[in-house]
């Protein structure tokens, strides 16, 4: 599995291409991809949290509580492979569309291999720094735009063109997957979900 | 200029004033994002407004909307309105001398405001600043307009009134009766006047205009433009006529309900929240429904994105409408509104159906009607347009995000507080801690205003005399 992220990360089309000719037994194999990589944002951000802590406005470290950073870091988990399922089914979904034949499999596959930038990004969490971990999100997020407009025609064998447009339409969805995220959050911030700080 | 012109006088078509909104359209889009530049760098370098009261960012706020709501989208909407219905109806408009009026009248409103707002003359209504009498002067324009436009219906050739018409006239005649209701007023001097509605009440009718000048001007129109452009650059018909029919007559009649979740959480009566709230939420659908219909009619022409970046602004523009009208529902959630309201996320929504939907549809029809108007075979260079396909991309891209990040930190730092109660931050320690979100915003705006300079000077190119485009234009235009 390690090979995936190395090879996408260096060669992305030629890995692409491999991973384009993988038989279906290997490709559900493959699921288990992001439940490993979206382990490390979440520890990352549950020692960065609660051990070195973050400020605002140049004053005190914030830090949480161990019990408040554990249960919003396994909400942060479940929910990043929440959204990559839900991507997933949605690049299945729209594939009859774009003329590419498809699993619900191979969408959430195509979808947790785009995210390897995201998911290896995430380390920054153990140094909470908010410019910083901006300047490398933003970074990590073009990188991952990047990955899926270059895999999503190899590995669903269609044109270039046709599929900028499945692409864009994906693209939209993680857009408005990333909105519900925060109105979630919102309402999860209401509902207890809340951190608790420590003093 | 006047022999240029008559050499382009199309038989049958006015395509003159279509010309003129055109230009303008350009020339406002870059003063307009210039001013919003501008503003963004104030908000991260406050010295920039070199202690000039004109220079004020209170006073070229409303610059700045008006600019690039009414003078950009404006322009661009009478550009593409005049144009749409007489080549749908196959018929020239009824009156060139009106048509004239309405461009002439309309660069007077845009040129007072100009003049007025710096000034600190202003009736302090959101996106209905202007005093009094500029408003009598949009009314008479706009009314005329009006003239123009049903009378070139009303003698049309065709049987069927092409869809794109149906919106391009809700959005005329919702836009006349919110102007005149919403700037009912008082004058006192020449320069002041006083709305006639007070409290709750003027804040009530000034979110239903507020709300519905998204609506119907910037939704209605350029779904308008959507309809005619969409089909007309991907060469296919449109995916669903049935559709187009449907959530028209959704959108006209649930966005008139919706203006009150601007008010969430004020004195406003909790009913007319709630029913705000609900409408607001129902609108998703009918906002989907053209999306969808673009979309679809848009991914049968895909073996034309490599030599037609003209498309990929259609298409990235449906994808931000799509996402900006999820986005608006679910902020006016009371819930999340409690936490997304008077932050940087309003303004981030707000742009990205502004940067993303309205400026990105406007610069793909531009493109697509700027060699028609000036009887050339294609733009002047492909490759320019490409490039500022990428750059105002990136440039709303860079502009959302830093608003999100922005918005839900100062949302968080708002509402924190300490275990005895008292407030965990101050005011101006959560604008301390936006200054990264400013930076970058300004950088997204940037780039998204130079793209509009790379886009006049390929149109300028394209209207000079002496380009004379090859007759394959799509060889060296691979993107």
């Amino acid at each position: 599995m390690i090979q995936h992220t190395f090879g996408l990360l260096t060669s992305p089309s030629k890995h692409w291409r491999s991973i384009a000719r993988l038989d279906d037994k290997t490709l559900t194999t493959l699921l288990l991809y992001p439940c490993f990589l979206a382990l490390i944002p979440a520890v990352a951000w549950y020692f960065g949290t609660t051990t070195q802590g973050w400020t605002v406005g140049g004053g005190e470290a914030i830090k949480l509580t161990r019990e408040s950073a554990l249960q919003i870091c396994i909400l942060f988990y479940l929910t990043m492979l929440g959204c990559v399922a839900a991507i997933g089914y949605f690049i299945h979904w729209m594939a009859d569309t774009y003329g590419a034949k498809s699993t619900i499999t191979k969408g959430i596959v195509i979808t947790g291999l785009t995210a390897t930038p995201l998911f290896i990004s995430g380390i920054v969490g153990v140094h909470p720094l908010l410019w910083l971990d901006m300047l490398i999100g933003v970074f990590a997020v073009s990188w991952s735009v990047y990955l899926m407009y270059l895999g999503i025609p190899i590995v669903m064998d269609i044109p270039e063109e046709r599929g900028f447009l499945f692409s864009s339409a994906v693209m939209a969805i993680g857009l408005v997957i990333l909105i519900c995220l925060m109105v979630a959050s919102v309402f999860l911030w209401d509902l207890g979900a809340a951190p608790a700080f420590t003093d | 200029m006047s022999e240029l012109n008559s050499a382009l006088e199309h038989p049958t078509y006015n395509y003159k004033v279509v010309r003129q909104f055109t230009v303008m359209t350009v020339v406002w889009g870059i003063v307009g994002m210039l001013v919003g530049v501008l503003i963004a760098a104030q908000l991260a370098w406050p010295a920039l407004n070199f202690d000039v009261p004109w220079l004020h960012f209170g006073r070229l706020r409303p610059l700045h909307t008006n600019a690039v709501i009414f003078a950009f989208g404006g322009s661009a909407l009478f550009a593409t309105s005049y144009y749409i219905v007489q080549r749908t109806c196959q018929v020239r408009l009824i009156s060139d001398k009106l048509a004239a009026f309405t461009f002439w009248g309309w660069q007077l409103v845009i040129l007072s405001a100009a003049i007025t707002l710096p000034l600190g003359i202003t009736t302090s209504k959101e996106y209905a600043e202007l005093e009094w009498p500029i408003d009598i002067l949009i009314t008479i324009v706009w009314v005329v307009y009006a003239l123009v436009f049903f009378g070139t219906i009303v003698k049309r050739k065709t049987s069927h009134i092409y869809v794109a018409n149906w919106f391009l006239g809700a959005y005329i005649l919702a836009v006349a009766v919110l102007h005149i209701i919403n700037s009912m007023e008082i004058p006192v001097t020449m320069t002041k006047s006083y709305s006639v509605y007070a409290g709750t009440v003027d804040a009530m009718v000034q979110w239903w205009y507020g709300h519905n000048a998204v609506g119907f001007f910037l939704t209605a129109g350029f779904l308008g433009m959507m309809y005619y452009f969409v089909p007309k650059q991907a060469e296919r018909p449109v995916y669903s006529y049935r559709l187009s029919i449907v959530h028209f007559w959704t959108l006209v009649a649930v966005y008139i309900w919706a203006g009150p979740h601007h008010l969430h959480y004020t004195a406003l009566p909790d009913w007319a929240q709630s029913l705000g709230m609900a409408m607001s939420i129902i609108l998703l659908a009918p906002s989907w429904g053209g999306m969808i219909n673009g979309m679809m009619t848009l991914s049968g022409a895909w073996d034309k994105l490599r030599t037609d970046p003209i498309l990929r602004f259609l298409v990235v523009s449906l994808s931000f409408y799509g996402m900006s009208t999820f986005e608006g529902p679910m902020m006016s959630i009371r819930t999340v509104n409690a936490l997304s309201h008077y932050t940087d996320w309003t303004i981030g929504h707000v742009h990205s159906g502004a940067l993303g939907w309205v400026a990105m549809i406007s610069i793909g029809s531009v493109y697509h009607l700027v060699p028609i108007l000036f009887a050339k075979e294609r733009m002047y260079s492909i490759s320019l347009i490409n490039a500022h396909f990428w750059m105002a991309t990136i440039g709303t891209v860079l502009y959302i995000v830093s608003m999100w990040v922005n918005g839900i930190l100062q949302g968080l730092m708002w509402r924190a507080y300490n275990q005895d109660g008292t407030l965990t931050y101050s005011f101006v320690e959560a604008v301390a801690a936006s200054y990264p979100g400013y930076v970058v915003r300004f950088l997204g705006g940037a780039i998204f205003f130079s793209g509009m300079l790379i886009m006049a000077y390929n149109v300028y190119m394209t209207s000079r005399r002496d380009f004379e485009p090859e007759a394959a234009p799509t060889a060296a235009a691979a993107a």
